[in-house]
């Protein structure tokens, strides 16, 4: 099934240079700290804090994301924290390109690959470690510190490896994330 | 579990599915073969497991053929840990029994990853978190001794009075436990007995060859072979075994299971499969396991044997040295638009066929049955041509919406041609109340070879199509090949009564084939009209 094209006012999202679509509606705190990639859209009531940051001076990369990224509604992207030898900090998260983050999913991940579909309402735990070409399932919990290998589906709470990828996936995912920022309209 | 998933999303969504006629696995079964010539039934419950949506699919371009899963072999190329992402070298895996033989442990509770966490660190006690994955060196002097602890459903080793000195090489510390489990020892002193007989006998494979690939597996005909072949002279060498360890049965067992009160006392299935070992009742006999090492597989098609797939051997690595993939050899079909079927109404879907070869191609449509027990099903294009594919069309996306009146042919029954693909428009027209509406179609098309190796030009045609079939079309000479293949399309529900929504499809008679026929074509018309 094809997707249609979807339209959104044109007055909502602010387009950069390099192709980026964010939304006017979403929360996006500590920008200096946020890299997008091109071509990447953040919908409406999202929120990305590149305001936490590692403990210490000097301008840091929070979450880097690649290119041709969905952050669909209300998805929210926090980086991971942890206390380490005492120190509670913040670390930052990397995301590949071509991700999808479905509608209501929280990613807290230390690392995203690239080529990688997060369903809707999934919750993925702190320095959890998705590899390239993945599939995590609608609703599934990822647990923090988990590892998920390339070509895996992951699904339930907590989310368990349930079944592997074809290998085309990589081109799917790409022509997929390709297709739909093509289809992501403007309208008055 | 995975095809059950699959299945409920065939329910779910509205697909196309291709077939595989599965020319090896159905070789034997002659008979099946020739029943299934005669008529496609999308119904028969053979269809899901002969159908399988195109990303699944291979393609191999000896044979000319679609291959599936079912028509693939595989061989190991390498095994990983899927936690640690480390490449255990393939003499090792046997000895460390398939599982990680490092850091990486399995939750008996919930199956979840363990991490090793130091006893001793200061932990601020009310967060329920797990501050640290690997402990640092400095904290090791401290640290010690070290547990395992679930992130999840919070179980730690210590419940069980597992505790570790060192941080490192978990799993050889408990290698040793585990090797002084009673079946363990019962299993390689029984493997020592019988090995002394398998040696005298002299190894006769007797398995086929296509099985000698699976690692291991030469081992094991040599040694089964020679059991089979020589079992009437040499059976009577075998010393009578006699067993080493004895396995308690625990006696107040039962006993505690009939008053059992609480049903947490007792082990879940899935922990107890998950501790094939001893597969304990008990909660507190369960113990952490290491983790299952997954593989990298090279696929082969099984009538030519070449490969198909074949991975780079590095676990972290997602990249292909070899990968003939269904999707990028035969034309791809999506539903580009699909309005609900509404009962005895006649609707208009649009078909978006899409061509991966860089050289053009000419489709035939067949259906099987004009009329079948959903509906009817009228194609107005049977026949034509789809562009080849060309990176540049990517850089033409920017245009999507503005091109799309542009593009639209004159030609009746094609929706649009853009690029690579090209859209058609198929008429429904249901006349049963089904929660699926799915017709099966054939599709051949044939592609003008540049390289022209001169081998074989499949006709496959012969094979799976009914009498309707235009075979005798697709006549292919030297430069060209064709190929055809069912495909089953599902569409969802049909609804009875319209309830007032009419005003939102496009339905009844037809119009202009250019017009305006789905959700998305109006919506472009009207853009296009905003912008001027």
């Amino acid at each position: 099934m094809e997707p249609p094209i979807v339209y959104y006012p044109r007055s909502e999202y602010i387009e950069t240079d390099t192709g980026n679509k964010v939304s006017r509606k979403s929360v996006i705190c500590g920008s200096q700290n946020i890299i997008l990639g091109g071509k990447t859209i953040i919908q409406t009531d999202c929120v990305i804090r590149g305001d936490l940051r590692r403990t210490g001076g000097g301008h840091a990369v929070v979450v880097a994301i690649g290119r041709y990224c969905l952050l669909a509604r209300g998805s929210i992207i926090r980086p991971p924290y942890k206390t380490y030898k005492g120190i509670f900090s913040y670390y930052p998260m990397k995301i590949g390109d071509h991700v999808t983050i479905g509608e209501g999913s929280i990613v807290e991940a230390a690392t995203i690959g690239s080529f990688v579909h997060i369903g809707k309402n999934c919750v993925i735990g702190r320095f959890a470690i998705i590899k390239d070409c993945c599939r995590i399932e609608d609703n599934t919990v990822i647990p923090p510190n988990t590892v998920v290998p390339s070509f895996s589906i992951y699904e339930g709470s907590p989310g368990v490896f349930v079944d592997e990828l074809p290998e085309c996936v990589q081109d799917l995912y790409e022509s997929r994330t390709k297709d739909y920022y093509a289809k992501f309209q403007p309208k008055d | 579990m995975s095809s059950s998933s699959q299945t409920e999303i065939r329910h779910i969504r509205p697909y196309v599915h291709y077939q595989c006629s599965c020319p090896d696995v159905n070789k034997s079964s002659v008979s099946l073969e020739l029943e299934k010539e005669e008529s496609f039934n999308v119904n028969s419950p053979r269809i899901q497991f002969s159908t399988f949506s195109i990303s699944k699919l291979y393609f191999c371009n000896d044979c000319h053929q679609i291959r599936c899963p079912r028509c693939v072999q595989e061989e190991i190329v390498s095994y990983y840990c899927p936690n640690c992402l480390f490449e255990v070298p393939t003499a090792s895996v046997k000895s460390e029994r398939n599982r990680c033989a490092r850091n990486c442990f399995q939750c008996p509770i919930c199956q979840n990853t363990l991490s090793v966490l130091p006893s001793s660190e200061p932990q601020p006690p009310p967060s329920p978190i797990s501050p640290t994955t690997v402990p640092a060196p400095t904290v090791s002097a401290t640290g010690a001794p070290y547990y395992l602890s679930c992130g999840v459903c919070r179980w730690d080793s210590q419940e069980i009075g597992m505790t570790f000195e060192k941080a490192t090489g978990l799993a050889l510390q408990l290698q040793r436990t585990e090797d002084e489990r009673p079946d363990v020892k019962e299993f390689d002193h029984l493997k020592d007995h019988f090995e002394k007989h398998m040696r005298l006998n002299t190894p006769s494979t007797a398995l086929p060859s296509s099985l000698l690939s699976i690692p291991g597996m030469s081992s094991f005909s040599s040694r089964y072979g020679g059991m089979v072949s020589n079992n009437q002279q040499k059976s009577d060498d075998i010393v009578p075994y006699d067993a080493v360890a004895k396995v308690e049965i625990e006696s107040g067992l039962v006993d505690d299971l009939v008053q059992l009160k609480d049903v947490n006392q007792i082990t879940t299935v899935t922990q107890r499969i998950n501790q094939l070992s001893d597969q304990p009742y008990k909660v507190e006999r369960l113990q952490p396991q290491r983790i299952h090492l997954r593989t990298k597989r090279v696929k082969r098609c099984r009538s030519c044997r070449h490969i198909l797939i074949k991975p780079e051997q590095k676990a972290q690595s997602t990249k292909f040295k070899i990968k003939l993939v269904a999707l990028n050899n035969i034309p791809k079909i999506t539903i580009a638009s699909l309005p609900k079927l509404i009962l005895n109404q006649r609707t208009q879907i649009v078909l978006k066929f899409s061509n991966p070869l860089d050289e053009e191609i000419s489709v035939d449509l067949t259906l099987q049955d004009e009329i079948n027990e959903c509906g009817k099903v009228n194609i107005l294009a049977p026949r034509f041509n789809i562009t080849p594919y060309d990176g540049l069309w990517e850089y033409e996306e920017q245009d999507l919406v503005a091109s799309k009146s542009r593009t639209a042919s004159n030609s009746i029954g094609i929706y649009e041609r853009r690029g690579d693909s090209t859209s058609i428009i198929v008429e429904i027209t249901p006349l049963a109340e089904v929660e699926e509406f799915k017709f099966p179609l054939l599709v051949t098309y044939t592609s003008k070879n540049n390289e022209n190796d001169g081998a074989t030009t499949e006709e496959k045609t012969n094979e799976t199509s009914s009498s309707k079939a235009t075979s005798g079309d697709s006549v292919a000479d030297e430069s060209t090949r064709t190929l055809s293949f069912w495909t089953v399309l599902g569409l969802g529900p049909v609804i009875k009564t319209p309830s007032g929504i009419t005003g939102t499809m496009v339905t009844g008679p037809r119009s202009e084939p250019s017009g305006s026929k789905g959700p998305t074509s109006r919506g472009s018309s009207s853009g296009n009209s905003n912008r001027k």
